[in-house]
Order: C-alpha cells, then structure tokens, then sequence
C-alpha cells in the first residue's frame, strides 16, 4: 500500500517536476554559469570550458561582475527601474481597487460579464495598444492640447505628454492593471457580506468598515497582486523603448541591448542574475509579509 | 451614506473601464481608417482587411501563433493539473517553489536563459522551442488556479466516497476531476491567452520560419506600420471573443468567477 | 476529447512537415518590407520553386538568431557590418560568379568594400543613407540650416524646436552622426573620440523628444515632429504619407555636408545552406536592371544596380537624397563591425547616454 502510494505520488507530481526542472532550473543554472564567461569573440557565448591534452580546463571569470560593480551606472539603473515599479504598482492599486470592489459587490449575475470586459482589451495585440497611447498621447492630440491649454490658462509652461516618464508610466499602468484587478476581485469576492452588516449595525461609517475590515481582509489578494504587477514592470523594455523618451530606458533595455546589439550575453546574464536575485529577495519579503498577513498567496 | 459611497464607487469603476478601452476602441476604429496614418480621420473602409487577407506572412504567423497557443495550452493543463493536484494533496518541498519561481522571474529573463540553453543543447530554434518555453511559464499559472480550486473544495466529499467503497481512483475520477473541471478549464483559458499575445519569450526562443503574430506585429512596427496591424488586433479580439463565448456555452460553470 | 485533440494535433504536425519538406523551397531571411510582392511572384514563376519568406528588423536580431543556431536559410541580406561579423565567424560560403551572368549591372562604386574586399561572400542589393529629415515649411521659418548636422546637435539651433527632434536609437548610427559632426570618420575607434562623441550627444539629448527608430515617419507626416535623423528610404516614404494626406506638410530630407552613415544590404549565402543554386538563381534574378528596380520604386532605396536606373521613376532617380551625386557620395562611409572589448564600450557609453 505504501509503494503504492508513492507511486501515485510519482506520477503525480513527477512530469510537472521533471518539466521545470529541465526547462526551468536548467536554463536558469546555466545562465548563472553564462554570467562567469566570456562573450565569444563574434559576440554570443564563448565555451566555458574546453579539452586539450592537459585535460579540462574552465574559462570562466568575474569580468562581468566587475563590470557591473565598476560604476554606479548600473547600479542607478536597477534604482531607477524599482522606483518606477513601485510607483506603477501603487497607481494600479489605486485604479483596481474600485473596480474589483465594484465588481466583487455587483450582483452574482453581472460579475461575469464585467470580468470578461475587464480582460477583453488584452486580447488583442500588446504592441498594437501601446502604439495607440502614441497617439493618444501625441503632442497635437486631444488630450495633450487640453493639458497644455490650461497650463498655458495658469500661465505654466507646455509640457510633452508622450516621450516622457509620465507616457511610460501610463503604458506600464495600463498594461499590468489586470494583473492587479483579477487577484484584488478573487480575494474580495470570498468576503462575508455579514462582516460588514455587523460593523454597520454597530455604527460603523461606510470609511471605517473600508479601512477596518475590507482592506485588511484583502491584504493577501493586494500582495499578490503586487507581486503580479511589480516583477513584470520591473523587467519592462517595450513600453519604455516606444512611449518613453530620451531618458526612458529602464534595466530591461540594458539587458536586451546586450543581447542584441552588444552581442554581450555574459554581461547580459550577469545583469539578469543580479536583478534575479533582487526581484527574489523582494518577492521573498513579500511571501514573508503575506504569511504575517494571515493567509497564502495563491488561496 | 452608503448609497452616495456606492455612487462613487461605480463611477470610478467607470472611469478605469474608459481608460482599459480607449486604446482599443481606437485601435477599432483605426483598422477601418482610409488614411495610412493612425491620427486622422479620411474615411471609411475595409482595405486593410482586404490587405490583411491577402499577407501570407501574416496569415501564417496567426496559423502559428494559433497552433503554439493551442498546444501549450493543452499540455501545461494537463502538467499544471497535475502540478495543482500534487501541492494540495501532498507536503512536497521542491515544488511549490518550481512552481512560483517561474512567475517571479521577469519575462525577460525567461526568454533570455531559454536562448542560452537551447544553444548550449544544440537545439534548433523553431515552433518547438517556442511551445517548450510556453508551457514553462503556463504551467505555473495553471497550477495555481487548479490548486486554488481544489483548496475550496470540501474534502468530505471524497471522504465519503471512500467510505462507500470508491479507489482512490474513483473517487478522483467521479468526484474530484467534475468539481476542479471548472478550474481546470479556466486555467486552461488563461494558459492559452498568455500564450497567444506572449512576446518577449517568444522573440527569444523563436528560430527558423516560426514567426508568430506578435513577433510579425514587432517587425512590421519597426519597419513599417498600417493600419493592416489594427485590423489584424480587430479580428483576435472578435475571435476570442467568439471563442469565450462558445466556451461558456459548452461549460458554463467553468467560468464562473469562483474558478 | 483531449486524446482526440491530441491525435488531431500529431496529424497536423506532421502533414506540416511533410508539406515544409517539399523540393525546391528557397528560404529566404531579408528586411521586413524589403522586396516588392510582385518580384518575388515573379521570380517564384521563373524558376519554378517556392520561397519560405522571414524577415528580421535589425542587423542585431539576425546577427543574434544566426548566433543562437538558427539554421536552414539559403539567402541572407544583411548590412555591411554584420556581412564582416559573419565573415569572421567563417558562417558564409563563397559566392560561385560563374552563375551570376548578370553581375556587370552592378555599379563599381559599390563593389569592393572594405568589409568584402573582391565580394567573395556578398552581392550588392540596396543601400540606404542616414540622413536628416525635416518639416520644411517649419525649418524654413525658424531659419534652421538642414543640411549639416549641427542641426541635431547645436543648442543654438535646437533650443528653438525642443521637443520637435528625434534621433535614431541606434548606438553605432548616432554615434557615427557625432563623430561626422566632430570631423571624425564613422569608423574612428580611438576612445577619447568617443567620449567626445557621447558628450555631444548628451549636450544636445535635453532638446530631443526620443530615440526612434520606426515611429518617426509618421511623426514627421503629421506634424508631431519637425526634424528627423533617419534613414532615406523611411523619409522617402514619410515624404510620400505626408503629400498623400493634404495636410500641407512637406517633407525634405538631405545628406549632411560632413558626411554621412552609407548602410549597403548584400545578399549572402550561409555556409550551410541547403539551396544555395535556388539562392544563386535569386541574385542573379535580382541583379537584373527591371527586377531591382521595383524595390526602389517602392521604398525609395538606393540602388547599386546600373541597369536598373530606366526602371526607376524619374522622381526618384533625380532625388538627391536616394540618389547622391559624387560630391556627396565621396562623403558617405560603411560602417565597420567592433571587436568585442569594443562593442562592450561602445555598450557602456550608450547605456549612460541613455542613463544620465
């Protein structure tokens, strides 16, 4: 019965396993040895190790590591990139909020339907609906003559409403709030509508029950959400390259320059591996704060 | 007082659906623009669809990207099912994390160390390497709206079909797979739309002849943009649309928000 | 159902392949937008075979899908920096001109560059200059000179269209731009020059709306923008969008009098490439005066090819910008590939350019 047991548990959970191990942990292990090589000498990977007559030899180094240490580029670089995800991360909490409130208090038989329309925009093309904020956002479009006309009303100078961090910021916003919505409406909805009859009965105001019981209630579906949004915005390169402007890059486009252009994939991983760690070290502190919370990520 | 709080609550529900939908109710609009420039108006008509019909090379990158969603959909559900199963009926350490590691790991790096591995291996960049990437990054996702599911599942169900003699088979069977169908499919779904409008992992582990639709999309962008690129985000919309729609009819408990 | 779909999908997969391995299948990896369609069905009449079409939209992007194993194209077209990558990395095999009767057409100006020197591995296929393109009612009226490039880069001339100015995000492109402008050659490698270069690039960057590489030619036909640096096919076409929309916007572009970035697309054949006859047959087919014309007709690309200059509209043979006389040919330099510790410079720089 035992045996038998542990074979239900093989087959189980093992092709999953199996999976990500190859495709996952494989990749990853290797990418970490990748950032102690050389880039080759036409660009890509040079061999990190090699045979001759005196046996094996590793050509590895900490070249990339020291490069990346070297100067305070890089390291104003990951500031800059943390900075902006948080900054999105916090304004898409702010815009999903109400919305999955909204949704998670509509009646049983709309919430359905106002879901599918939440999700429906992002079926189509990603980089089509960013081009679109260029145009919503171009400096003789609507909206930008009706921001710079009541700059120009309270005598302030004209601002650049695309090609700007502000641009970028909308673009992240825009394309991660569902990531926000979904998590935030799964965890409102399992809230007992009797909680809050009780804290009204009691003479609570409808502030007092918002910040007393429903957000802390929600705090895990917020971390996880968060966790969606940041780590995503984090690694952006496209809504920075095509809506930011001079001074739009973020670390996503350092290192998809080295994969591209530089045809520097040791640098290229290093740099990954760096913002990596980051990202777990947060996620981490996040896991911790949601355990302390009281309930699972994912439940 | 609640009501006045619930007023404001709807309407700024109201203002962030206008901001999810004024790019692609622009988007729309623009695949029936005359003009080739998506900023003014010229004029109604359907020749960018009628352009659209006849670019193979896009017609063929929205075959692909039809074809790997579909494959890696099919097998990260079964993987993910699996996955979902194995965290809520068994205390594994490795895997939770195999499974949410994935998910905190920018795209980016994703595509990135799957390049470096499938040259390390000597693998041939194509449709397979991008369905072997796709599925990786599915799997997690799955697996958790499986397991979601499965933790709000009453497990006296279960017991009781034990307890009139099920196996253990049986009783997964009969009794489990039904209640977790809803979050299997679900999981499934969102597998398949992650896997359709996926870019960045794609534009790395794409190799020989195995253009998507976002991959065409970016280098036509590049390049050269018409409104042909608004028609083509027109018709995925319709599709999936279609496809939902079809979908609830076939199950329509399986979209229920409780999934 | 699932066993069913499962079955389905291995039948589908595998009719795929079957109809992929179909005899006398040119794969062919070009520019995105950098053949006319009814070229291509011609040459698919004439020689009877099928062609597999990619596109890329950098040098880097084929540079970096070839250096990740991608195998199986017969015919490539890759810009004279990247032929000399690929060359170094032995990825090329020689052009056999025995079979390339129509090789004469070519123009001498454009053979034997420095990255190929006797084009053993790569065939001339179009050229394209970077240059600067303007809105030129806009210039005009502001009094900005456009044919230097002091005016991307002075803050005498930019302080009056700030905000109005992108630049190409292209490291190797902008710095060539820089270096013309400091009276260096594109291809100067000494590190002190580059930093001059850069510090350029940053003193005139707080002007600039963005770096853009694709966007630009719709910005500038709508007005969004007044002054480009981009290449002269796109300014060609931008120029073509924006008479087509009436809105009274003129677009004119010119060759810098320091010089310029001349960017010369040749066709080349991998080492392992399984058709290299059909990718023969295809340069010959292109080196033919009415067969290449028709790409210049439709982009506005500069054309190596003599016997095709008939074929092109007049317009567009007598534009100096697609067509530069010798004075300003004399001027125009390829750009050179980096060695590594280079490039990893070169990287360095852009990120703070970028950065700061």
């Amino acid at each position: 019965m035992r045996n038998r047991e542990r074979l239900t548990r093989w087959l189980i959970a093992g092709p999953p396993w199996l999976y990500l191990l190859l495709l996952f942990v494989a990749p990853t292990l290797i990418m970490v040895a990748a950032s102690f090589g050389w880039p080759g000498v036409e660009g890509g990977l040079a061999p990190l190790w090699y045979r001759d007559a005196q046996g094996l030899h590793f050509d590895l180094t900490l070249d990339n590591y020291i490069n990346l240490a070297a100067t305070s580029l890089y390291g104003w670089l990951f500031l800059k990139s943390l900075v902006y995800a948080v900054v999105v991360t916090l304004c898409c909490l702010i815009l999903a909020y109400p919305l999955a409130l909204t949704i998670a208090r509509s009646p049983k038989r709309w919430r359905d339907a106002l879901l599918l329309l939440v999700i429906l925009p992002f079926w189509s093309n990603f980089l089509v609906r960013i081009y679109a904020w260029m145009i919503i956002l171009g400096p003789q479009a609507g909206l930008s003559r009706l921001v710079n006309g009541a700059l120009g009303w309270l005598h302030m100078a004209p601002v650049a409403l695309l090609f700007s961090p502000f641009a970028v910021l909308i673009g992240l916003v825009y394309v991660h709030l569902p990531f926000m919505i979904l998590p935030l409406y799964a965890n409102l909805e399992k809230h007992d509508p009797a909680l809050l009859d009780a804290a009204r009965d009691l003479g609570a105001r409808p502030w007092q029950c918002f910040w007393q019981i429903t957000f802390p209630l929600s705090r895990p579906g917020v971390i996880a959400g968060a966790i969606l949004v940041f780590i995503p915005a984090l690694g952006a390169f496209a809504v920075p390259d095509i809506l930011g402007g001079t001074r739009g890059i973020m670390i996503g486009n350092v290192i998809k320059m080295q994969f591209l252009e530089a045809r520097d994939w040791p640098f290229g991983s290093a740099l990954s591996i760096v913002m990596t760690l980051l990202v777990l070290a947060l996620t981490a502190a996040a896991a911790w704060a949601a355990r302390r919370a009281g309930g699972r990520i994912y439940a | 007082m609640l009501k006045n709080s619930s007023t404001l609550r709807w309407l700024s529900a109201l203002a962030v659906y206008a901001f999810l939908y004024l790019p692609l109710l622009m988007v729309i609009l623009y695949s029936f623009n005359a003009s080739r420039l998506g900023t003014q108006w010229t004029g109604f008509t359907l020749h960018w669809y009628r352009v659209l019909l006849q670019d193979d090379e896009m017609l063929r990158a929205a075959y692909h990207s039809l074809l790997i969603a579909t494959v890696a959909s099919a097998v990260s559900t079964v993987l993910g099912t699996l996955a979902g199963l194995a965290l809520y009926r068994y205390k594994l350490r490795l895997l939770p994390f195999l499974i949410v590691a994935p998910l905190a790991i920018p795209e980016l790096l994703s595509g990135v160390s799957l390049l470096i591995f499938f040259v390390l291996i000597n693998f041939t960049l194509g449709l397979a390497s991008i369905m072997l990437a796709h599925i990786a990054f599915c799997i997690s996702f799955v697996a958790i709206v499986v397991r979601s599911r499965l933790a709000g599942m009453d497990p006296a169900l279960v017991e009781a079909a034990r307890d009139l003699g099920a196996t253990p088979w049986q009783s997964f069977r009969y009794i489990t797979l039904p209640l977790i169908a809803p979050g299997i499919l679900a999981g499934g779904l969102l597998a398949f739309t992650l896997s359709i409008d996926d870019f960045v992992i794609t534009f790395f582990t794409a190799g020989v002849g195995a253009s998507t639709l976002p991959l065409r999309i970016y280098t036509m962008i590049k390049i050269s943009v018409t409104p042909e690129v608004n028609a083509v985000s027109t018709i995925l919309v319709l599709l999936t649309l279609v496809i939902v729609a079809i979908a609830s009819r076939l199950a329509p408990s399986a979209l229920r928000s409780g999934a | 159902m699932k066993l069913f779909g499962r079955r389905l999908l291995a039948i589908a997969l595998l009719f795929l392949a079957l109809v992929a391995q179909a005899a006398d299948t040119l794969h062919f990896y070009n520019w995105n937008n950098y053949i006319a369609p009814q070229t291509l069905e011609r040459f698919k009449a004439e020689c009877g075979c099928r062609v597999s079409y990619d596109t890329y939209g950098s040098n880097d992007e084929l540079l970096a899908k070839l250096a990740a194993g991608a195998k199986g194209y017969d015919l490539l077209v890759p810009t004279g920096n990247a032929v000399e990558s690929l060359i170094k990395q032995n990825a090329l095999q020689p052009i056999d001109k025995r079979k390339l009767p129509h090789l004469h057409n070519l123009d001498p100006l454009y053979l034997n560059a420095a990255f190929d020197k006797g084009n053993v591995y790569s065939i001339p296929y179009a050229y394209t200059i970077t240059l600067i393109g303007y809105n030129e009612e806009r210039m005009r009226a502001l009094g900005i000179p456009t044919d230097t490039w002091a005016a991307i880069f002075e803050p005498g001339y930019l302080a009056r269209i700030k905000g109005r100015v992108t630049v190409l995000d292209d490291q190797r492109e902008l710095m060539a731009a820089a270096l013309k402008y400091l009276g260096y050659s594109i291809n100067d490698q000494d590190e002190a020059h580059w930093r001059q270069a850069a510090q350029v690039i940053m003193r005139a960057k707080p002007y600039w709306a963005a770096f853009n590489n694709t966007s630009y030619i719709r910005l500038l036909s709508t007005g969004d923008i007044w002054l480009a640096h981009g290449y002269s096919n796109d300014m060609f076409q931008a120029a073509e969008v924006a008479r087509q929309a009436k809105r009274g916007i003129k677009i004119g572009y010119a060759v810098p009098r320091e010089g310029a970035v001349l960017a010369l697309d040749s066709m080349v054949i991998p080492r392992d490439a399984p058709r290299p006859d059909l990718a023969l047959r295809f340069i010959d087919f292109m080196l033919e005066g009415r067969n290449s014309a028709e790409l210049t007709n439709l982009i506005g690309s500069g054309n190596p090819n003599r016997a095709a200059m008939p074929f092109v509209e007049p317009a567009i043979a007598s534009n100096r910008g697609i067509f530069p006389d010798k004075q300003v040919s004399a001027r125009l330099e390829q750009l050179r590939d980096l060695d590594r510790r280079k490039r990893r410079l070169m990287s360095r720089l852009w990120t703070e350019i970028k950065l700061r």
